[in-house]
């Protein structure tokens, strides 16, 4: 059958359009995201050409790698141990208020999200410098922590650091965490969202007690967004250059700091590309386990 | 923001929409993962490609290191608007001095003029800069008030012939502490690793002050400084991070963590606590017996500064001891400049500063003070690595 000339253009025009509507955002991220990206990866196999500038020649030296891997193995894996804390430190709360504003929220639950979200709208080094005056040898936490005689009990469980609370781990690991709190929540809501209420009614018609409706119901429903936030929370926070910087010490460093330094201090840009590299690569796979393992179609995202 | 929890796209089929948004986070698992700082470095940094504004003098220094505006009291730069005619953009931009290079050296390398006419920064950096040849030499023949430079700063050790920098203001590092928090008055060194201080004590990321004051401890020579020399200062700072009798290292910052309380002692630098104890009396600075170290911040010409009239203008300007007294009296630190110190002590208001050590070393303080000799390109990089494993861990 011979199409009309008219209607070839029209065929044509409609498998361009999608294209056309895709490209301010395509060229968007291939020119500002993936191009600068790629170019990291014969920055990572340089060498600086000379101390004091950031120029350097390509020569394939893979020895890049393994110096970073040698150098900051511990720093690595330091951060991505801080992102577990704090993701389940955050599921631990995130999913108890998830629970309730999905259940129990009513009419208030727009205002409950809202409120989840709030924190947010300040500038996050902000948030980090305001932490810093609350958790202080001399602020109100610490201050309440020692009133209730819980000072030795806090250092017993190393928590506390010779009864101080900034420029600890924990200190970081509570900042990364209520960073991480929105990203937690919700997920959880929009995969709580999703839970047929009839469900329940029909499990408490077969009389299914509460624990058993949560057990049965509730939870492996709820599971798919389990899954995405512990994505959202997780690959921000083992990237994290803020919270390690104002709430931690020498001793709480984490990688992203390290780049930070080798780049901008050190002038040894191989080695940050190279970094930056490892890091990436070790988040992608974590992504990729976890997009395996977790219900990969169900993933709720918000 | 809340509402497209409440339900998905009625376009998008929600299989297709969720596996849209699945690409989208993998994509985003890599935006968040700091490629962005990478980028930053390839072209030329924030604001230093931005041509000169026309016939303005273009400043780049530190924050608080002048006199400022205040009210019916107008500061050095307006003042000096005022008397010349001549444009100024002070800059308070230089946080950090090895980030600020980065900054500045693709264009400078490049053999590109920056925006700014004048830069200060400290003296190490200046010997680096004046090796790679990438200042100007000041218009000295311009500046009559240069021959008011103190003696001591003359033919510096960065710039043998001193024709490339000119001292802005010099100083001391030492201790700093705050004697409620630390019970006692501080003798020396060896009290910044006191296990009664632990986890209170601070030492500064810039590497001559910190690793300068801890060698002089140990009776070493920093005026030479050698890497075998260094290795037990070495050796004795990062035992003191690893077992976290040191909590932080710190540019400025290290003021709020003293005055907050944070703190009971740090190394610091002298005009700070001159200045911070006004606030909190609890203050004190100490140059150890062992010796404290003297740096110098020095103004620079960068290389094809557009405005050169201007820059001998205004160095002619601060280097007039009138208008250095009273720079001097708001930073207080050692001004550079003969004759600020008999004006000082003519007003009542200032004359306690006049007889500051601080501010006027004293023949005994003079013997202690020293200044953190040069470093080879090479030894530079093998002390600045070990260094940052330090205090980065």
């Amino acid at each position: 059958m011979l199409a009309s000339p008219k209607a070839e253009g029209h065929r044509r025009a409609r498998r361009w359009w999608p294209w056309a509507l895709l490209a301010p955002g395509l060229v968007w991220l291939i020119g500002l995201y993936l191009l600068p990206l790629l170019a990291l990866v014969p920055l990572s196999l340089s060498e600086p050409v000379s101390r004091f500038g950031l120029d350097t020649v390509f020569r394939w030296r893979l020895a890049n790698y393994g110096e970073v891997l040698g150098a900051y193995g511990p720093v690595l894996l330091r951060s991505f141990g801080f992102a577990l804390v704090s993701t389940g430190l955050g599921l631990l709360l995130a999913y108890p208020l998830a629970y309730g504003i999905r259940f129990r929220g009513g009419r208030w639950q727009p205002l409950l999200i809202g409120l989840v979200v709030l924190p947010s709208l300040t500038s996050y080094l902000v948030r980090a410098i305001g932490w810093t005056s609350l958790l202080g040898d001399n602020g109100p936490v610490l201050g309440l922590i020692t009133a209730l005689g819980l000072t030795d009990l806090g250092n017993g469980l190393g928590l506390l650091r010779d009864g101080r609370l900034l420029n600890t781990p924990t200190a970081v690991v509570l900042g990364l965490t209520s960073n991480q709190l929105p990203f937690l929540v919700l997920p959880l809501v929009v995969a709580m969202q999703r839970i047929d209420r009839r469900l329940l009614e029909a499990a408490a018609d077969l009389h299914a007690g509460g624990l058993r409706r949560f057990r049965l119901v509730v939870w492996p429903l709820s599971r798919p967004g389990l899954a995405s936030a512990l994505l959202l929370s997780l690959i921000p926070a083992a990237g994290d250059v803020v919270n390690p910087l104002f709430l931690g010490g020498p001793n709480e460093r984490m990688v992203g700091n390290t780049i930070e330094n080798l780049l901008l201090v050190q002038l040894q840009a191989p080695r940050a590309a190279a970094l930056a590299l490892v890091l990436m690569a070790l988040i992608s796979l974590a992504v990729v386990l976890q997009l395996r393992t977790g219900g990969l179609d169900d993933l709720a995202l918000p | 923001m809340i509402s497209p929890i409440h339900g998905s796209s009625p376009r998008i089929s929600p299989r297709g929409r969720r596996r849209f948004l699945r690409q989208l986070g993998l994509a985003a698992a890599g935006t968040l993962v700091t490629p962005p700082l990478l980028q930053s470095c390839r072209g030329g940094g924030g604001g230093a490609d931005a041509p000169g504004a026309g016939g303005e003098l273009v400043i780049s220094t530190f924050p608080l290191y002048i006199d400022g505006d205040e009210p019916g009291a107008p500061g050095s730069v307006a003042r000096f608007r005022a008397d010349t005619g001549i444009q100024v953009r002070y800059l308070e931009d230089i946080n950090d001095m090895r980030q600020f290079f980065a900054r500045i050296q693709p264009d400078l390398a490049a053999g590109r003029p920056i925006s700014q006419d004048l830069l200060v920064l400290t003296s190490w950096l200046a010997e680096r800069l004046i090796g790679l040849g990438w200042l100007d030499p000041l218009p000295l023949a311009e500046v009559p008030n240069a021959r008011n430079l103190i003696p001591s700063l003359r033919d510096p050790s960065w710039d043998p012939q001193g024709r490339y920098s000119l001292p802005w203001q010099s100083g001391i590092a030492g201790i700093a502490y705050n004697i409620k928090a630390t019970g006692r008055e501080l003798t020396g060194v060896d009290d910044l690793f006191d296990p009664a201080l632990k986890g209170r004590v601070s030492a500064l990321l810039e590497m001559r002050d910190t690793m300068g004051l801890l060698m002089l401890g140990d009776g070493k020579d920093i005026s030479q400084p050698s890497w075998d020399a260094a290795q037990p200062s070495f050796d004795r700072l990062e035992k003191a991070r690893r077992d976290g009798q040191i909590r932080r290292f710190t540019g400025n910052d290290y003021q709020n963590d003293l005055l907050a309380g944070n703190l009971a002692a740090c190394i610091g630098w002298s005009g700070d606590v001159a200045q911070l104890s006004l606030d909190d009396p609890d203050l004190r600075f100490l140059v150890p017996e062992s010796g404290g170290v003297l740096w110098a911040d020095v103004m620079l010409m960068p290389k094809g500064a557009r405005h050169q009239e201007a820059v001998a203008r205004w160095l002619n300007w601060v280097y007039d001891p009138v208008e250095a007294a009273r720079i001097a009296a708001a930073v207080q630190y050692i001004s550079p400049v003969e004759g600020v110190q008999e004006i000082l002590a003519q007003d009542p208001a200032t004359a306690e500063l006049a007889r500051s050590p601080l501010m006027f070393p004293d023949a005994g303080m003079q013997s202690r003070l020293k200044v953190f000799g040069p470093l080879s390109e090479t030894e530079e990089a093998r002390w600045e690595e070990r260094f940052a494993r330090i205090t980065e861990g």
